[in-house]
């Protein structure tokens, strides 16, 4: 090879890649609005984007899998936590989660969390080609019907305290066969005010759940036994 | 060296090696939180902190190192002194003066926010204006020249691409898509596009004085591999394209064109080993070579084969954002760019200092224990991503609790990363006691 035909592969070479990345990028630009629903995307996600960055949680959580791998990834995170326990979780983690690996408690006026809410909603919807992928496990095991109460016990968080069949944390005591020692009415005043059994509990109250919500919940945890 | 003017090297590479050292400490700190829980740090230089410095370090003092390798190769290519050694150290100070007040600023909490481009906007405007000083210094200088070779001609091309590509970092966008979108114009487009410009450019040149082959061999191959780069490079951004809400017809391109990128580096291994077996003249300087050799096989491992191995939509579904980057980060910046600095470092220091023969006892034993080191810490880094991978992703567990199984490998990872130091200090001690009669060993 000639080194003018080496020449050549340089300059067509970087022409041709540069043209199919502009011409892309030209088409992409034109589908993300929709795919994002940027419609949804009003001046409080902006603001909370830039509360988002401003305190650099993205040093230590990835978001569409990019960024620090020291925390879990949040693009997917309002599909399993409530706004409440969002608000709860930012305003003071370690009290909310008191999780082996620890958040710092980075102080955000409440008008932050908001903003940071509306953003991580938004976040949740963008349309990720499925990323994160359904574990296999789970395919797997399709059959099963999650029932309600899981869904609010992982939407609560309780799991950051209490482990189920090995899984969670183990502030408080292991729930894997609550509903043998404890009957419903207990555990439904459990949630609703966690001094009324030990006046020194750190567990927080749930009586703010919505009715229905914590009938579930009671559903399911006295059925485990 | 033929140029008084190539000095102006030195104090680059000063600056390069010092803040590599505390690159490397900042990166002891950041590990340490991985081993414990406890993080006695929390509040005063919290994870976030710790790793941004650590990683605005790398990308500084690798810059450094490219400005440096720039004002040391361009008056030996175009055959003249460099047009402004007064604009090369006004450039010097403020780009070091902005990296201080960055670093600084992180610690009392100035960011903004995203990774490796947390630099606070009017910073960022500042780093603009020490590439346009340096940019016109360089193109002023290359204009004075009767003969324009190809290796000065591509290094000015990966560093005006260098520059612009940065710009895409600067601007604040409401939609997360978009600015991760752009966000990637920036980290991919360097790192597997201007990065592998200028470092092909650097090591073409190296390798052409110190093995006295062929100038039109080397240039030609110059041109295919940094074409070739290019060609896989550019298109090969898809990669980054397929999770963060950009369409589906990227996992097609992304996957096809990035899975051809270690070709070129490749290529590179193949064209470093022809280059030193065809050598006219004795290599004196074995240093220099070590470094040389060493990088473009480190290159393609690091880049190459752990690029690949989780570079198609197929495989990267699972391991996207998992410690499986992590190891890939680590070694392929070690193995492309931090020692494509150490060979041109080891190449030019000899002669700016004007040693015919010294003592390289020293630089080997760093040579190898860095290197063995960072396999070591790339490899514990791998088995935690497989873990990761396997017990998150595809098993469902929880991140945290998964976290907990892979903690035997962070602590494998940080103990490696002490071997690691101990190499970087033996070279930073050879560094500065290069030539001198009594060599502390
Ligand atoms: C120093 C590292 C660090 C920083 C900075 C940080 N986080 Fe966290 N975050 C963690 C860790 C570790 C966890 C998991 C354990 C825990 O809750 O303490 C976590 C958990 C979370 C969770 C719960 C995730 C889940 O799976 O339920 C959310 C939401 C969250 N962080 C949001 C944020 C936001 C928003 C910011 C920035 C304002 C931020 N974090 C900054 C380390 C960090
Ligand atoms: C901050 C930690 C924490 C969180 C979060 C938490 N708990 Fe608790 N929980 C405790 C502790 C500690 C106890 C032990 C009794 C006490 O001190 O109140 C407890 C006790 C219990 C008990 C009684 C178990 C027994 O056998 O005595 C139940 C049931 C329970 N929690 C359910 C829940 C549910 C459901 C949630 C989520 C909606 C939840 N907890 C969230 C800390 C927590
Ligand atoms: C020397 C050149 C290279 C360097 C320095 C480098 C460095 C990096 C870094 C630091 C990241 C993480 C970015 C982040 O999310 O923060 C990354 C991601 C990635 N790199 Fe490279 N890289 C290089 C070459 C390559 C090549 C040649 C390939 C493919 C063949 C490749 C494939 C990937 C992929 C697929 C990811 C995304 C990982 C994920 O999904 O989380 N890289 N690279
Ligand atoms: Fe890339």
């Amino acid at each position: 090879m000639t080194k003018a035909q080496a020449k050549a592969i340089f300059v067509w070479g970087t022409v041709l890649s540069a043209v199919i990345l502009l011409a892309l990028t030209y088409n992409s630009l034109s589908q993300i609005p929709q795919r994002t629903h940027a419609d949804r995307l009003d001046a409080q996600v902006a603001t909370g984007k830039w509360v988002w960055q401003k305190h650099n949680c993205n040093d230590c959580h990835t978001i569409l899998g990019i960024g620090g791998y020291y925390a879990p990834d949040l693009t997917k995170v309002m599909s399993y936590r409530d706004a409440d326990w969002m608000r709860r979780f930012l305003n003071d983690p370690g009290a909310v989660w008191p999780a082996s690996r620890k958040m710092p408690n980075l102080h955000l006026k409440d008008q932050e969390i908001t903003d940071l809410i509306a953003f991580l909603s938004w976040v949740n919807g963008i349309d990720t080609n499925n990323w994160p992928p359904k574990p296999m496990a789970a395919t797997a095991s399709a059959g099963t019907v999650e029932k309600p109460g899981e869904a609010v016990y992982r939407a609560q968080g309780c799991s950051a305290c209490h482990s189920i069949g090995g899984v969670g944390g183990h502030v408080g005591p292991d729930l894997t066969k609550v509903g043998s020692r404890r009957d419903r009415e207990w555990i439904e005043e459990q949630l609703k005010d966690p001094k009324s059994h030990n006046p020194n509990s750190i567990m927080p109250s749930f009586a703010k759940l919505p009715e229905k919500d914590r009938e579930d919940l009671v559903d399911y945890l006295s059925g485990l036994r | 060296m033929k140029y008084e003017s190539q000095k102006i090297a030195y104090k680059y590479f000063v600056l390069a090696t010092l803040l590599f050292g505390l690159q490397v400490v900042f990166g002891l700190i950041t590990g340490a939180k991985y081993v414990w829980d406890f993080d006695p740090l929390i509040n005063i230089l919290p994870f976030n902190t710790s790793r941004a410095i650590h990683i605005n370090l790398l990308v500084v003092w690798l810059l450094f190192g490219f400005m440096g390798g720039t004002y040391y190769l361009v008056p030996e290519e175009a055959d003249t002194e460099i047009y402004s050694p007064w604009l090369a150290n006004l450039q010097l100070y403020l780009f070091a003066a902005i990296g201080v007040t960055a670093i600084a600023g992180y610690i009392a909490g100035w960011s903004w926010g995203m990774p490796f481009l947390e630099q606070p906007t009017i910073l960022k405007i500042g780093i603009v204006v020490v590439a346009l000083i340096f940019l016109f210094n360089i193109f002023m200088t290359m204009m004075k020249t009767k003969k324009w070779t190809v290796i000065q001609g591509v290094l000015l091309g990966g560093l005006v691409m260098l520059a612009v590509m940065f710009l895409f970092g600067i601007f604040f966008m409401k939609n997360l898509t978009t600015q991760y979108y752009f966000w990637w114009w920036v980290i991919h487009l360097w790192v597997e596009g201007a990065w592998e410009i200028v470092t092909g450019a650097i090591m073409a040149f190296v390798l052409l004085k110190l093995t006295g082959v062929d100038r039109a061999l080397v240039e030609k191959w110059l041109y295919i591999e940094v074409g070739l780069v290019l060609f896989t490079g550019i298109a090969g951004i898809g990669h980054h394209y397929y999770w963060i809400g950009t369409p589906n017809y990227w996992l097609w391109v992304g996957g096809i064109f990035s899975a051809l990128e270690p070709v070129p580096i490749l290529f590179m291994v193949i064209d470093t080993l022809r280059d030193v077996k065809e050598r006219k003249v004795e290599i004196t300087n074995r240093l220099a070579l070590y470094w040389a050799v060493g990088c473009a096989v480190m290159h393609f491992l690091g880049a190459g084969v752990w690029g690949f191995a989780h570079t198609l939509p197929q495989i990267n579904q699972w391991t996207h954002g998992t410690q499986v980057t992590a190891a890939h980060g680590h070694f392929a910046f070690f193995g492309a760019y931090a020692m494509l600095n150490l060979t041109m470092i080891y190449f030019a220091l000899p002669q700016i200092k004007g040693l015919k023969v010294f003592n390289q006892r020293l630089g080997m034993k760093a040579f190898w224990t860095m290197n063995f080191f960072m396999i070591m810490m790339v490899l514990a880094l791998s088995v935690a991503g497989v873990i990761q991978t396997y017990f998150q992703r595809v098993l469902g567990m929880d991140y945290l609790t998964t976290q907990g199984f892979m903690k035997l490998w962070f602590a494998v990872f940080w103990v490696s990363a002490w071997g690691f130091a101990i190499g970087a200090l033996m070279y930073i001690v050879n560094f500065f006691t290069i030539g001198k009669k009594q060599v502390a060993v």
